[in-house]
């Protein structure tokens, strides 16, 4: 990770001395494989996934609907339910602890504690017969030995945090009574009540519109700076990715296709799939031409190719493609990419 | 954007409104000012942008530019004529020239029909054609849009969100529209796959000839797709202009603030944004005098008291600024995409070439 004196600082109260990292990463995964019953034999929704997380770092998951970044979330989170979904294979290091390998019991003392989530619909994800207060202070009773009235307290002074006007007033609100944006507020403030070390936040902003969009991300930022919390970040817009993310991994059809640091993954792509996803981005400069695309659509399960899963796809495929599973392999110091020919203009230059 | 658009007006809007609701029996009278005395031109053969965030109007000013909704108030004009007094025959003609695709495709289509007979619907309603020569017009409209032909008797759930989109597409197209308006119709779709439906519709315009109508928020497909732009906030046109100069120089303060909130792809950039506060008022109690006051960082009293205009900068623009020139020296605004780093360039470059070999030996649907 030796990329932290290229990023910029991009809020104004900004914390220098949060920014230092341990060298052990806080959530280490190896080789997580996730399974569905009923699946061709074979065919993982998560194949051999593998990435890490450090203190106060951010880790965005970037990939196409299908492409398992949900799934690889809810697997480390222990809220797959079993069956259909069966964890196959792999390792999830939490601060010394295999997730993988807990109990219910332990994983439901774990969860909303040291670790949580955000998720991307704010309505649906909050309990509309309760009030804002009650279920933000409920995670707090649930974790703390602490009364009602000390566990609101709490909720008052997040809902402070995350910036919601007239807090006194929302903690009584219901979650109908306040708009998408303040919704999420909600979502984040009720994620990190109880000061977790690791936040995973499963598209928070794509629901909401670009400028409320921009607020939420902006204090996602501020707070993670303030309390040094790890943040794993699940997208599909390649903008917000280069605007918060420290190490990015690449994630199509269930197998991380790319990853690396952020700069690395915008400056100097490896993988087809990675380039063709920003040529289908409009850029927003002056126009430049039609846009480059990916041909087709994901296949299904029982069409996945046994070599490389994005074969029928890609312009540059050939058998040894479609046959041999590529590995993840090191382009440069902490940059990997699963393709045979990558770099692609040494292997594929010269348009023959 | 091949065709250099001229100023011959093919769909015009003339202070149109839309109000929702009423009170009940006893409740006080609650209306929603959708859409709020709206004037626009979309000039024939060019690409035409409406813009803003959820709940600015811009879908409802959509469907009311096709009279799918009745206006409250104003009119609109069909190639000069209004299309308010049509009576039920002229209308059903008129809907061949205009058509819509929708945002949803999973939602806009019907489940219980066959792709071929969505697809013939419109063929058949019109009286275009009929047996044989009708299943030829349809199976020339699925090749059209990257559908196989030998597919028209599926069912649409049988196909994925971008097929779909196609299928939506296809259906539009069945009656030879002259101007289609698309409402959000990339917005549910996966980049890659959005990227397909750009190029496809940009191709489909410049084959038939089409005037397009785009509503949407995702303000780099408008860069990229349109040729003039209208921004929206609360109901009102509050900036209307030609695509490049509004990127490289907004005028109104809300396009500023919604340009600066975008996500720029290169992590090389990250730069502290300002950022517009709180939410998006009300449409059923919009705020006195400028309708962006309560949110603008340059409000004065003012723009408390006093509707802004829509007044026409020098250059053609319109705005509705009372400080629009002051604002200008501010420096906000104009976004900077940096260029891609060279080792993308070249990639891109070498993925282009390799991509269109990928198309030719077979032409298969994508």
């Amino acid at each position: 990770m030796g990329h932290e004196a290229v990023r910029q600082p991009i809020t104004e109260a900004h914390t220098p001395q949060t920014i230092a990292t341990s060298a052990q990463p806080l959530l280490n995964v190896q080789g997580l494989s996730v399974r569905f019953d009923g699946a061709p034999k074979g065919v993982n929704v998560v194949d051999d996934v593998s990435f890490s997380v450090s203190k106060g770092k951010t880790l965005c998951i970037v990939g196409e609907s299908g492409c398992g970044k949900s799934v690889t979330s809810l697997a480390l989170m222990g809220l797959l339910p079993t069956p259909p979904a069966r964890i196959v294979g792999g390792s999830a290091m939490f601060d010394g602890q295999d997730l993988l390998t807990l109990t219910e019991r332990e994983r439901a003392d774990l969860r909303g504690d040291r670790m949580a989530m955000i998720f991307q619909e704010p309505m649906t994800s909050l309990n509309p017969a309760f009030t804002i207060g009650d279920q933000i202070a409920e995670g707090i009773v649930r974790h703390r030995r602490v009364s009602k009235a000390e566990a609101m307290e709490r909720a008052l002074d997040m809902l402070k945090k995350v910036r919601i006007p007239a807090p006194e007033k929302r903690l009584r609100a219901y979650p109908h009574e306040m708009s998408g944006g303040m919704r999420q507020r909600v979502m984040i403030a009720m994620a990190l009540a109880n000061d977790p070390q690791l936040l995973i936040a499963d598209e928070p902003t794509t629901a909401l519109d670009v400028t409320i969009q921009a607020q939420i991300l902006t204090l996602i930022r501020r707070l993670q700076e303030e309390t040094g919390t790890a943040m794993i970040l699940i997208t599909h817009d390649l903008g917000v990715v280069a605007e918060v993310a420290d190490e990015v991994a690449v994630m199509y059809a269930g197998r991380v296709v790319e990853s690396g640091p952020v700069e690395a993954i915008f400056e100097d792509p490896q993988h087809p799939y990675t380039i063709g996803l920003m040529g289908s981005v409009p850029s927003l400069g002056r126009r430049q031409g039609r846009l480059a695309t990916i041909r087709g659509t994901v296949p299904p399960a029982e069409l996945m190719p046994k070599g490389c899963r994005f074969t029928p796809r890609c312009p540059f495929a050939d058998t040894r493609c479609a046959n041999d599973p590529p590995p993840l392999a090191e382009i440069k110091p902490g940059h990997r990419a699963r393709c045979w020919y990558a770099p692609l203009e040494i292997h594929r230059g010269a348009a023959s | 954007m091949s065709v250099m658009p001229s100023s011959d007006i093919i769909l015009e809007g003339v202070g149109l409104k839309k109000h929702f609701g009423s009170g009940g029996l006893l409740s006080s009278p609650t209306v929603v000012r959708a859409v709020d005395g709206v004037s626009l031109g979309v000039r024939r053969g060019e690409t035409f942008a409406i813009v803003g965030e959820s709940g600015c109007g811009k879908s409802t000013l959509g469907r009311l530019l096709l009279r799918l909704i009745e206006p409250s108030d104003g009119d609109v004009r069909y190639e000069g004529r209004s299309i308010l007094k049509l009576n039920k025959s002229e209308l059903r003609r008129l809907r061949r020239d205009l058509q819509i695709i929708f945002q949803d495709p999973f939602a806009s289509l019907n489940p219980r029909m066959n792709v071929g007979d969505i697809i013939a619907e419109p063929i058949w309603l019109h009286d275009l054609a009929s047996g044989r020569e009708k299943r030829e017009r349809v199976a020339d409209l699925m090749r059209t849009v990257g559908l196989l032909p030998t597919h028209a008797d599926r069912y649409p759930h049988e196909f994925s969100g971008g097929q779909r989109q196609r299928i939506g597409i296809a259906r539009a197209l069945a009656g030879d529209p002259k101007l289609i308006v698309g409402d959000e119709p990339v917005s549910a779709l996966d980049v890659s796959i959005q990227a397909q439906i750009i190029n496809l519709l940009e191709d489909l315009k410049d084959r038939f000839g089409l005037t397009l109508v785009i509503v949407a928020h995702d303000l780099a497909v408008i860069r990229h797709m349109s040729d003039r732009v209208a921004v929206m906030y609360l109901g009102e046109i509050v900036e209307l202009s030609e695509t490049d100069a509004l990127f490289d120089n907004p005028l109104h303060p809300y396009t500023q603030a919604l340009l600066a909130a975008i996500p720029i792809p290169s992590p090389a950039n990250r730069q502290p944004k300002a950022l517009l506060q709180g939410d998006v008022p009300s449409p059923a109690a919009p705020p006195s005098g400028c309708r962006f006051h309560t949110r603008c960082p340059h409000a004065r009293t003012l723009c408390k008291e006093q509707h802004p205009a829509l007044e026409t900068a020098p250059d053609g623009r319109q705005v509705a600024c009372h400080f629009w020139r002051e604002i200008q020296g501010a420096g906000a605004g104009s976004i900077s995409a940096p260029p891609p780093s060279a080792a993308l360039a070249k990639r891109l470059a070498l993925y282009r070439t390799w991509r269109e070999r990928q198309d030719k030996p077979v032409a298969t649907s994508p």
